[in-house]
């Protein structure tokens, strides 16, 4: 391959550099403009997403109620609670149920390391974890099956009590007292942003082994059945299936809507989702109107550059380059204007967006910055818009090559 | 060299037409140095651009060396005026970005001459015009003369066997003029056939011959 005009073209180009500048500027400027805006707008739907599974993924709660209609010659206003047997009954009977724990908690005070505390202490099984993202920090872990099979006094705390009871020091292995009875620290929780609570955030709440927990409750009643489904969509069939299974049990009206009553998360979420979908949509009209204006500005400044070069073309025409030689100046030169443009655009957005995330969440007050400061920085956008943006600029680089191409020499020539 | 038969040039602005040239027949021998001359609308620069193959007749024929210009397409047509002609203006018109080397060069590019071809003619032509040691200078920083003879440099780079000059000393000094001159005149006696159009009856005096036009035709 002849590389000799090339080269020369590379050379003119580099005389020409302040004058394109304006336009490697403007791509610059819209590529970091547009990957800033999706950068954010992805990391806002993703901290939505994160804080709103900080409770638990696709979760629904049963709570117990008081009856507000008679049924079969029983009064309305009758208590209803819920029992530990309720657990493997509805486990048992519904095939929709994925997982399914127990949960009853008291306030209770706590001592430690010569420090006492008033905190939610909270009987559970493992499979509460799985439910609720109960995940440990390194070094850790939540309760397992055999610490309550093996009735262990271990306990699994939050990092805000593991703070308020051991400072900076490692809490794990060390022992809290609760009721008199020493209880061992197996897993302090993992910080994470959490937008719906019950009890108060995680961060507060001590878990122990469900056996453990009523050495120090002796109620029998428990506060509320965790329960994951098989598929998202047979929530509301399991809520019809609780109600009547209980409802047979318990002797309740099923249409009872006080008598037993449910969180649940999964119709809650799609509400948020449809918000985040519309977030979504919102950004990406922002994204597509910047990147229109940004085109179209680009269209015209390689517009006003054709024309600007009008003399020089009849010249070369002139003195004998044929269509081809100034197509493909035109060419090259708006591929690198490009290059130049979005690489630098691309370098500066992707440094902006790390050097943002360094900066610490505080997940103790859960502020505006613990969406804002964690913007994701997406190389499929980034891909579809080289290949936009890339389309847009190689068309307003080749109709002004054209044009430039087909032009008379003498009227170039003339040209002021 | 240079034969045109019956050439007519129409330009047309809106519903109205405008007749440049009518019916011009002219023949130019290999080796003649001829003047073109004439009022302002006269057709003269209509004429040279013809000649040049920068621009179409809309009526006649034209021949270029023995071959028929007509029904050329827009690259043959760069193809002949890159080998055949060499084009020196009124204005210069040289790349302003670029340097005295960089202008000469150009022709040699777009006749895809090879490095060393390039850089020994370059060379050449810049010693004999004496601008060698302004050779990475940019047009704006040369004074008209020199610019001129950069241009008469670049026009020179393919070797053409014609030279047409546009008014080639309407924008210098009497004495940058005179030295414009003195080299188209050392071309001509080299075997080079050159086509000026001027208005100066000093300059043309340095022709062969006199061509006179008005109205655009060629007027005894």
């Amino acid at each position: 391959m002849n590389l000799t005009l090339p080269r020369f073209f590379w050379s003119e180009y580099r005389k020409r550099r302040k004058k394109v500048s304006l336009i490697t500027f403007a791509l610059f400027w819209g590529t970091l403009s547009i990957l800033l805006l999706m950068a954010f707008g992805q990391g806002l739907t993703t901290q939505f997403r994160v804080a709103f599974s900080g409770l638990g993924e696709t979760l629904i709660m049963v709570y117990g109620g008081q009856t507000s209609l008679e049924f079969e010659g029983l009064p309305k206003g009758r208590p209803i609670s819920l029992y530990p047997e309720d657990v493997d009954y509805l486990r048992e009977r519904i095939p929709e149920i994925m997982t399914i724990a127990p949960e009853a908690y008291s306030y209770l005070q706590v001592s430690a390391n010569g420090k006492e505390v008033n905190r939610s202490v909270h009987g559970t099984t493992a499979e509460f974890g799985l439910l609720r993202t109960q995940i440990a920090q390194l070094g850790g872990r939540f309760l397992n099956a055999d610490d309550d099979a093996e009735g262990r006094k271990v306990a699994f705390i939050g990092w805000k009590v593991a703070t308020d009871l051991f400072g900076a020091a490692d809490a794990v292995g060390k022992q809290v007292i609760i009721n008199r009875i020493p209880f061992t620290v197996i897993g302090v929780l993992k910080k994470k942003i959490q937008d719906s609570m019950y009890q108060g955030p995680d961060a507060d709440q001590i878990y122990l082994p469900f056996y453990a927990y009523r050495q120090i409750d002796n109620r029998r009643r428990i506060n509320q059945i965790h329960i994951q489904p098989h598929n998202a969509d047979e929530s509301k069939l399991i809520e019809y299936r609780i109600r009547t299974l209980l409802g047979r049990k318990y002797r309740f009206d099923p249409d009872d809507r006080y008598a037993t009553s449910f969180w649940n998360t999964i119709e809650n979420n799609k509400e948020g989702m449809a918000v985040f979908k519309g977030i979504e949509i919102f950004l990406g009209i922002i994204g597509a109107l910047t990147l229109l204006i940004g085109a179209v500005g680009v269209t015209n400044l390689m517009y006003a550059l054709a024309k600007e070069r009008t003399k020089e073309i009849g010249i070369k025409l002139a003195i004998g380059a044929r269509r081809r030689v100034i197509v493909q100046q035109f060419l090259l030169e708006t591929s690198l204007v490009f290059a130049k443009g979005t690489f630098w655009g691309f370098i500066t957005a992707f440094n902006i967006v790390h050097l943002i995330r360094l900066a610490p969440i505080n997940y103790d007050s859960f502020g505006i910055e613990a969406y804002l400061l964690r913007p994701v920085f997406s190389l499929r956008i980034f891909i579809a818009y080289l290949v936009i943006v890339g389309s847009l600029v190689f068309l307003s680089g080749i109709f002004p090559a054209l044009r430039a191409s087909r032009l008379n020499p003498i009227e170039s020539l003339r040209y002021e | 060299m240079i034969e045109l038969r019956g050439i007519t040039k129409i330009y047309r602005m809106g519903s109205q037409a405008l007749e440049a040239l009518r019916a011009v027949s002219l023949n130019v021998g290999r080796g003649e140095f001829i003047s073109i001359m004439g009022p302002s609308g006269s057709g003269k620069s209509t004429l040279m651009n013809i000649i040049g193959c920068l621009d179409t007749p809309t009526a006649g024929e034209y021949v270029l060396d023995g071959a028929r210009v007509a029904g050329l397409t827009f690259d043959q047509l760069a193809a002949v005026r890159n080998r055949k002609i060499g084009f020196v203006f009124q204005n210069f018109n040289l790349l302003p970005y670029a340097t005295t080397w960089e202008n000469v060069e150009l022709p040699l590019l777009f006749n895809g001459k090879n490095a060393k071809k390039r850089k020994s003619r370059v060379n050449e032509l810049l010693n004999a015009v004496g601008l060698y040691d302004w050779r990475d200078h940019r047009p704006a920083e040369l004074s008209g003369g020199q610019q001129q003879r950069v241009a008469l440099a670049r026009a020179l780079a393919n070797d053409p066997p014609i030279l047409l000059a546009d008014e080639p000393t309407g924008n210098l000094d009497s004495k940058s003029g005179e030295e414009i001159m003195a080299i188209l005149t050392e071309l001509w006696k080299a075997g080079r056939t050159i086509v000026m159009v001027t208005h100066n009856d000093h300059i043309a005096a340095s022709s062969e011959r006199v061509v006179r036009l008005f109205d655009g035709q060629v007027v005894p």
